[in-house]
């Protein structure tokens, strides 16, 4: 097939094509993913420990929330709650470290964090993330001027974990000078759940109660990096594909005279048409396939990068490679279709007098 | 053969042809002479069905051009063209280029055409890997392939030593004396030699 001998023949050419989209397929799948990857661990860290949150009422950030963590006895015994623990969330300089999560919590919700090695901690212990135990090689650890005994390493699912410090809810306390900063409650009968919203918020005047799913959509700091991250996916989907757009129709622009010669020898606007088809096809295919295997290569890597302590990570959903293969596909085809339609228009002896210019 | 009646070209507003009318008959062999930009390449582009006249009308074969329905089929069957610079496409080989020109039918011609002008043992090479004069061979074997009744040729050897000049006017007048019509655009007076009808250009008008 010519399309395809056209591809091999002009290996400089269909190489750099390929690497302009292989290029800009990538930069929308990492930023869309990695963008995504951040709501999705914090999101994912409150939904899967409790059906209920409780916070401070009028606080924007759960880091500046302050809850009375004496609470939990009376929402401990309220009818249909299986369990309730409190955490404080807090970020501190960590001996080199310019920063790094901080996660204090009542004892039952020590078993979340899956030790690696040694035990959970005690009073004025800390058990370290795995990857931030990559970057201290010591058995104690300075937080904000104050000296913690390493108990063990624990690892996690979630990247912000994975570079964070877990200790007792009481020491994060005295660091960060709170009670708690939310509360999450689990419940045994998920028809139940908004009745116990109702009799915690009953419980004091300066609380906010949610169910988690509710919050997850609600809370503000994700609103924010929510449509942060959608301005810059789609900046990074619109010029990677105005890119792709622009390469592919620069090169069917550059070959006009090649179209000139093959109507001036019968070809028809057809046979042109499709040949351009195939290349842009088979081009913007095999780029895709590609730039979807680095990518994945990529993000697999990024939790392994020491520097960035897990905090960024991110996964390519199946609807977003769908959506990016349709969207590659379709501008790469308006790309060097248009062009090369109009170009089948012209009179061939005019295509190859452009094509010589 | 060609029927030319009247026809008028501009390019934008500047007018490169002035209502030319002429005829060529079945088997002749004209050559356009004219000096650069008397519109010789211009006429050709017409007559060839490169480019549509602004006015005027064209007979090829005894059909009005602007009726024919499939301007594709008609060039490809019944027209050759050899350009000046050949304008093969570099990435098929020589086999290839000349079978991208020929119809289904023809395509078992193309080894012996090859034959016929000594190029076959360049049918797997590209364009290039071999010579100037051996890629205007080839491109007159891709006029030749579909038996056409007319071939064009645009400054056929403007880019040729004269050994090579003459074996490209040699194997156009052996078509030309199987039956072809043959239009040459031209500087080359040399070309005279061979034609049997000679039309002259100046300031895209017949002198």
């Amino acid at each position: 097939m010519i399309a395809l001998k056209a591809l091999s023949k002009n290996r400089l050419k269909s190489f750099l094509i390929f690497l302009s989209i292989t290029v800009a397929v990538m930069a929308i799948f990492l930023i869309s993913a990695i963008s995504g990857g951040i709501i999705g661990m914090y999101s994912k860290m409150i939904k899967t420990d409790g059906d209920i949150i409780i916070t401070q009422k009028g606080i924007s950030d759960t880091f500046f929330s302050n809850v009375d963590i004496a609470l939990m006895d009376k929402i401990d015994k309220i009818e249909n709650v299986s369990s309730s623990y409190a955490m404080i969330v807090g970020a501190s300089p960590i001996g080199h470290i310019p920063i790094a999560a901080i996660y204090g919590t009542t004892q039952n919700h020590f078993s979340h964090y899956k030790l690696s090695s040694g035990v959970y901690p005690k009073e004025k212990e800390v058990i370290l993330g795995e990857n931030l135990s990559k970057q201290f090689k010591t058995k104690s650890i300075a937080i904000a001027n104050k000296n913690f005994e390493i108990s063990g390493t624990y690892s996690s699912e979630i990247g912000f974990e994975e570079g964070g410090v877990v200790m007792n809810i009481a020491d994060a306390g005295t660091l960060f000078n709170r009670s708690a900063s939310f509360i999450l409650v689990s419940s045994n009968s998920p028809n139940a759940i908004d009745e116990i919203v109702k009799k915690i918020s009953a419980m004091h005047s300066e609380i906010e109660v949610k169910t988690t799913q509710n919050f997850v959509k609600e809370y503000n700091q994700f609103k924010i990096i929510e449509n942060s991250s959608f301005v810059i996916s789609f900046l990074a989907f619109a010029m990677g594909l105005m890119g792709i757009a622009s390469v592919m129709s620069m090169i069917v622009n550059s070959r006009k005279e090649e179209f000139g010669i093959m109507r001036a020898l019968g070809k028809s606007r057809f046979f042109i048409i499709k040949n351009i088809f195939f290349e842009t096809l088979v081009l913007s295919v095999v780029s895709y396939g590609v730039a979807l295997v680095l990518s994945l290569a990529v993000l697999a890597l990024i939790p392994h990068i020491e520097m960035l302590q897990g905090y960024v990570n991110g996964s390519l959903s199946a609807s977003l490679a769908l959506y990016v293969l349709a969207s590659t596909i379709i501008m790469a085809l308006l790309g060097s279709l248009i062009p090369a339609w109009i170009a089948s228009k012209t009179d061939p002896i005019l295509l190859i007098n452009q094509g010589c210019a | 053969m060609i029927q030319v009646s009247n026809i008028s070209h501009f390019y934008g507003n500047e007018q490169v042809l002035f209502d030319l009318t002429f005829e060529v008959q079945s088997g002749e062999f004209l050559f356009l002479g004219g000096e650069s930009g008397s519109g010789k390449s211009t006429l050709l582009s017409i007559l060839s069905t490169l480019l549509k006249p602004s006015s005027g009308e064209l007979l090829l074969d005894g059909e009005a051009v602007q009726d024919i329905k499939d301007i594709d089929f008609f060039r490809q069957s019944k027209i050759g063209f050899v350009f000046q610079f050949h304008y093969l496409i570099n990435y098929l080989n020589i086999y290839e280029n000349i079978a991208l020109a020929a119809t289904d039918d023809k395509k078992q011609n193309i080894n012996k055409i090859l034959e016929e002008l000594g190029i076959l043992e360049l049918s797997s090479r590209y364009p290039n890997e071999i010579s100037g004069g051996q890629r205007q061979r080839v491109a007159v074997a891709r006029a030749l392939v579909n038996e056409p009744k007319i071939i064009f040729a645009d400054e056929p050897t403007g880019s040729l030593d004269s050994k090579n000049s003459t074996i490209v006017y040699e194997l156009l007048q052996d078509a030309q004396k199987k039956g072809t019509t043959v239009v040459v655009a031209s500087h080359d007076t040399q070309i005279q030699n061979y034609a049997t009808k000679i039309i002259r250009l100046k300031d895209g008008k017949i002198l």
